[in-house]
């Protein structure tokens, strides 16, 4: 990166984002679909489900230059493969505290649950989470 | 009382050397202020044991390779802190709890060598008499007195496991008592967290900007049973470069850490051999802080208890989850 562009305050976000293959990957497409607007900060990774993300991957994107990490999946209870997104909550929480003790502001990781009929409600997580990176860039 | 104490644990050793294949235990070391882990495969060699303040190794590393090495039964001379791990890896049905015979010493603290070392200035040490108030030692330098409270390893500063909670297959009480002053677990910590962000990541930086990757913390810890499996090595996926530089080798602490989330017993063992002195101890106590709070949960102390990271509930009591909308 040049000095120049580090200077420039138009600096555009780069949020790594997570999605489970049954509701939160179908959910980002029902809000294409719908044409709902949505800034286009993300670049999404399909995973099979929410219990696959290592928090390695987390910490992984944040070492590689990540500006935010964003994983998503199915509503507790609601998972494709039962308990997926149970054990992915459990690992996922204790991540999420860990980050500032290695210097990671924890407002530029999030978990969130968005099933396949939710466009509207993508919409509205992946609006506030790339305002969020934003304030904090 | 030490040379009782090794009296004891020998006879105890003998009784129970019947049931093993081979003893781990501790021996004489390279110098005075040293002893060295040993293997005992006959009966006769078990003369070699002893047990002082100077036995901070924790053996428990061996258990693992032991139990996949030899067919029949291992037995090991563990302390209850070392038992912690042992404990730890039969939880995890990472070892048989019936093919591993420990003989738990009650432990009244150890001595960190190389703090005494440090304090001496590196000075050659040719003889210590280590007791419970004071140790003396003849150095190069000449005749010196330390007080014994200034050098106990760190971890016994803050140990709080009652001897018997450990049970193991035979126990030998020891008449000393925990002396080493207490000190907050999580002194260290704190201290860091009191520091912003960017604080915090310049002084990672400058600790890992020291390390070697020499992987000594990673070979050294009982509970990362993967060893030349891990996932450093491989090429596919590419989880690590091979660059020394700090982001890499921060990154390959995390990945320690998070292999560890819930199991570490904080034997401190990591820390001890790192030859570059960095502070890895404490990511370690943070996150353990972490799944305390989170989970309810330490590693160690429960062979029945799920690992918190292996099992979950439909409703967390503790978990906060933040909405976005």
């Amino acid at each position: 990166m040049t000095e120049q562009e580090q200077k420039s305050p138009k600096k555009e976000a780069r949020i790594v984002a997570f999605l489970c293959n049954w509701c939160s990957y179908a959910g980002s497409d029902a809000a294409g679909t719908a044409r709902l607007r949505q800034p286009e900060n993300l670049r999404i990774i399909r995973v099979p489900c929410s219990g696959r993300i290592n928090p390695l991957f987390v910490l992984k994107a944040f070492s590689e230059g990540a500006d935010g990490v964003l994983v998503s999946g199915c509503h507790p209870n609601d998972c494709h493969y039962t308990d997926g997104n149970f054990y992915a909550r459990r690992r996922l929480e204790a991540l999420k505290e860990y980050l500032p003790f290695i210097g990671i502001d924890k407002n530029r990781f999030s978990y969130q649950w968005v099933s396949a009929s939710e466009g509207q409600r993508w919409q509205k997580v992946v609006t506030n989470f790339v305002k969020r990176i934003n304030s904090i860039l | 009382m030490a040379k009782k104490l090794t009296e004891t644990i020998i006879a105890k050793a003998e009784e129970l050397f019947d049931q093993v294949e081979v003893m781990a235990g501790y021996s004489k070391g390279s110098n005075p202020l040293k002893v060295s882990p040993c293997f005992i495969e006959k009966k006769q060699d078990l003369d070699q044991l002893i047990f002082d303040k100077l036995c901070i190794n924790n053996l428990a590393t061996y258990a693992y390779r032991l139990s996949k090495q030899v067919k029949g039964n291992i037995g090991m001379v563990l302390k209850p802190c070392d038992a912690k791990a042992v404990n730890q890896l039969i939880s995890e049905e990472l070892i048989d709890r019936a093919a591993c015979k420990m003989l738990v010493v009650g432990c009244a603290g150890v001595l960190d060598h190389q703090k005494i070392s440090r304090h001496l200035g590196g000075a050659r040490v040719f003889s210590a008499n280590i007791g419970p108030e004071t140790i003396e030692v003849e150095t190069a330098e000449g005749k010196k007195e330390l007080k014994t409270a200034d050098f106990y390893a760190d971890k016994c500063h803050w140990c709080s496991i009652s001897d018997q909670d450990m049970g193991g297959d035979v126990f030998v009480e020891n008449q000393q008592k925990l002396q080493a002053p207490k000190k907050d677990r999580f002194e260290d910590v704190k201290q860091l967290e009191k520091l912003d962000l960017d604080q915090i990541e310049a002084y990672w930086k400058d600790e890992f900007s020291r390390c070697i990757r020499c992987y000594a913390c990673r070979n050294v810890c009982p509970l990362e049973v993967c060893q030349d499996q891990c996932i450093v090595h491989l090429d596919f996926p590419n989880w690590q470069s091979q660059k020394v530089v700090p982001s890499e080798n921060k990154f390959f602490q995390l990945i320690r850490v998070m292999h560890l989330a819930g199991r570490c017993v904080e034997c401190g063992e990591c820390q001890r051999v790192c030859p570059q002195n960095i502070g890895l101890l404490k990511m370690m106590k943070k996150m353990n802080q972490q799944i305390e709070t989170l989970f309810n949960f330490t590693p160690g102390m429960d062979v029945e208890a799920k690992p918190p990271l292996l099992t979950y509930k439909t409703v967390e009591e503790n978990i906060e989850e933040e909405e976005l909308i």
